[in-house]
């Protein structure tokens, strides 16, 4: 029934042209190399400054599923991949594309995203709700022991140590302390700048860190456009039909579910998936060269993922990869705060979110079967022409957040910030998840310490706070064991979305 | 200094210190609870630890030479151009206003890529559909010369 209001709401004319904005978008940053989807939405953000919440987030939710799509295009098409969760389809895509099957690998994608992004949004829609309620007992001490576990698991999985995987997540609470302490409302660390009283905002830190430090990064890479490789015939074969089909669902249940552990990310379920393919195949030895189970797996359990980590976002609030850092951000930016209490306070918008991601799977599935061709020529747009034009938009952008030039120069400090630390392997993802995280965890402990009469092991005595903060801890010294045994494999490939 | 990973430890460790004896002047703890001060200084005391550990890493496991991460030849250039189109912009802006620094900017970053009279049109372009889309539609008061651009 809330579903079918939240239809009403996402059919409206101006909602349905934001998501169609919102995943245009999307598949722009997904096909143009140089741009992901975190870069990408963070710099998109100002332009929903006068929207209502609802049509804003509708729009970027679309940029942040969208992308999933469009990523795959160039990994098929030019071996190159657009976002980080396509870097597997270039194994399968690209060798299926010099065999002239371009048109199958990419409508394989375009029906696996479709159907795991689909499924992905009715389990968000069928598992939320039970989650919110349950999570509507938590008090801070479970809520800070919930945000150590994401922040445990971030460090842990990703990067290729867990020392700078540590380094960053600590820099980004420390970044998050600047401005009103959230309890006693103490000004600290401004340096004696106003602008600096409220802290660093969101948007041109994350504008600098992922957009400006992705430009320079890109720029230094030497970016071509490349000629691309004709399409026709967009369906398998029809014996290929019902091996496509088994690792499509295959691939929708590895990306739920990974997508509701707090702090992986999409390259994991895409990894995990080709695995398990190529276990289940009857002939390994096609993987590599061709197999259509290599596309349709890995990309249905993307977006399938992309789906799953929005549940903890929305149930708890706990941004689970630093795209949904950026949603989160939007979220507070208009007024709304992601957790428990939005399935009651605000269920016209959760249910038109909801909805309007049905209806952006839609449309983007239109987009990737018929007008595949269209968005293949896109990949031509030249990276010269491209940058300088991100760049203008970064600039007024970052400007918007407060009307002040104070945020240009924060955006062009923390994109030279976020250029140096890739260039010594300290993963920027964490930063942002910590720095998002930071305000709700220092007023989680501080109202925890203030029960417990400044007793630390008190949040242990509770069940559910003290189960999470000991598996936290068991994580932990796991990924120490396996950096020590340097048994990170391919989890720990570092990637920035 | 040549080991890149170390200048950066020690950049961080600047900036953990910093914070580190700011956090000294915040009260610890009030009689209501936990004060201002109780989480800054745990976490910049953390991230002073974490940097000194970083920084004996760099030297002794994971090496990275300053001369294997700088950019150079065409990237450097590239990289140059970025940073001095943004600070020029920062700088002009509240001078010239958006419309001017815009395009300002715009040029330095396309006028080795395109003939002039390319990188003129396309940095008036894009400019103007920003300006018009952030000033007029989105309403965002952005800076703006006499002629009101």
């Amino acid at each position: 029934m809330e579903l079918l209001t939240g239809f009403e709401t996402a059919f409206t004319w101006y909602n349905l042209l934001y998501c169609l904005i919102g995943v245009t978008a999307g598949m722009l940053v997904g096909v143009l190399p140089g741009l992901g989807p975190t870069a990408g939405t963070a710099v998109l953000l100002p332009l929903t400054f006068g929207m209502e919440p609802i049509s804003a987030i509708i729009m970027l939710s679309g940029i942040y599923y969208g992308a999933m799509y469009g990523g795959t295009i160039t990994s098929v098409l030019i071996n190159t991949p657009g976002e980080a969760a396509s870097v597997i389809t270039c194994l399968d895509g690209y060798p299926l594309a010099q065999q002239g099957r371009a048109g199958t690998a990419l409508g394989v994608a375009a029906i696996g995203s479709f159907i795991g992004g689909t499924l992905s949004i009715v389990g968000l829609a069928l598992v939320g709700p039970p989650i919110a309620r349950l999570a509507l007992k938590f008090g801070p001490p479970e809520f800070f022991a919930l945000m150590v576990l994401g922040m445990t698991m971030v460090v842990g999985l990703m990067g290729k140590s867990l020392l700078r995987g540590v380094i960053a997540a600590v820099i980004g609470l420390n970044l998050a302390l600047f401005g009103l302490d959230p309890v006693t409302g103490a000004i600290r660390f401004d340096f004696g700048k106003m602008e600096l009283m409220n802290g660093f905002d969101f948007v041109p830190l994350a504008m600098g860190l992922f957009g400006i430090s992705e430009i320079l990064s890109s720029a230094e890479a030497k970016l071509k456009a490349e000629k691309t490789p004709k399409i026709q015939g967009l369906f398998p074969r029809r014996g290929e039909w019902r091996t496509t089909l088994s690792a499509i669902m295959r691939g929708t249940g590895l990306g739920f579910i990974i997508g509701l552990l707090p702090g992986t990310n999409s390259v994991i379920p895409a990894i995990m998936s080709y695995s398990l393919e190529k276990k289940v195949s009857k002939d390994p030895s096609r993987f590599g060269k061709g197999a259509i189970e290599g596309v349709a797996g890995p990309e249905t359990a993307n977006n399938s993922y992309a789906g799953g980590a929005l549940i903890p976002l929305f149930t708890l609030g706990i941004p689970s990869s630093p795209t949904i850092a950026v949603l989160l951000g939007a979220f507070i930016m208009h007024g709304l705060t992601p957790g428990p209490q939005l399935f009651q306070k605000n269920p016209d918008f959760v249910w038109a979110v909801i909805a309007s991601m049905f209806i952006g799977n839609l449309m983007l599935l239109i987009m990737n079967l018929p007008l595949a061709g269209i968005w293949a020529r896109i990949t031509l747009i030249p990276f010269k022409l491209l940058f300088p034009i991100i760049l203008a938009i970064a600039t007024v952008g970052a400007y918007s957040v407060n009307n002040n030039m104070f945020d240009i120069a924060v955006m062009i400090g923390f994109g030279i910030l976020g250029y140096l630390l890739k260039k010594v392997d300290i993963p920027l993802a964490p930063i942002v998840l910590t720095f998002v995280l930071g305000d709700l965890m220092e007023g989680a402990l501080l109202q925890s310490l203030t029960i417990y009469k400044g007793d630390f092991f008190g949040l242990f005595t509770r069940p559910i706070s003290g189960s999470i903060l000991v598996l936290s801890i068991v994580i932990m010294v796991i990924s120490v064991w396996a950096g020590v045994k340097n048994k990170k494999g391919a989890l720990a490939q570092d990637v920035e979305m | 200094m040549k080991n890149a990973g170390a200048l950066v430890g020690f950049l961080i460790l600047i900036f953990a210190g910093t914070l580190f004896f700011q956090a000294l002047s915040y009260d610890y703890y009030s009689d209501y609870g936990p004060g201002p001060g109780l989480f800054p200084l745990w976490l910049s005391g953390l991230l002073i630890v974490l940097s000194i550990a970083y920084i004996i890493d760099c030297y002794k496991k994971n090496i990275i030479q300053l001369k294997d991460v700088l950019p150079k030849g065409e990237g450097l250039r590239k990289i140059i151009l970025i940073m001095v189109s943004l600070v020029v912009f920062y700088i002009l802006a509240p001078y010239t206003g958006y419309s001017v620094a815009g395009i300002i900017m715009l040029m330095i970053l396309f006028i080795k890529e395109y003939k002039w009279y390319w990188g003129l049109g396309i940095s008036v372009v894009v400019t103007f559909v920003l300006f018009y889309t952030f000033y007029s539609v989105l309403n965002v008061p952005l800076p703006v010369n006499s002629f009101g651009l």
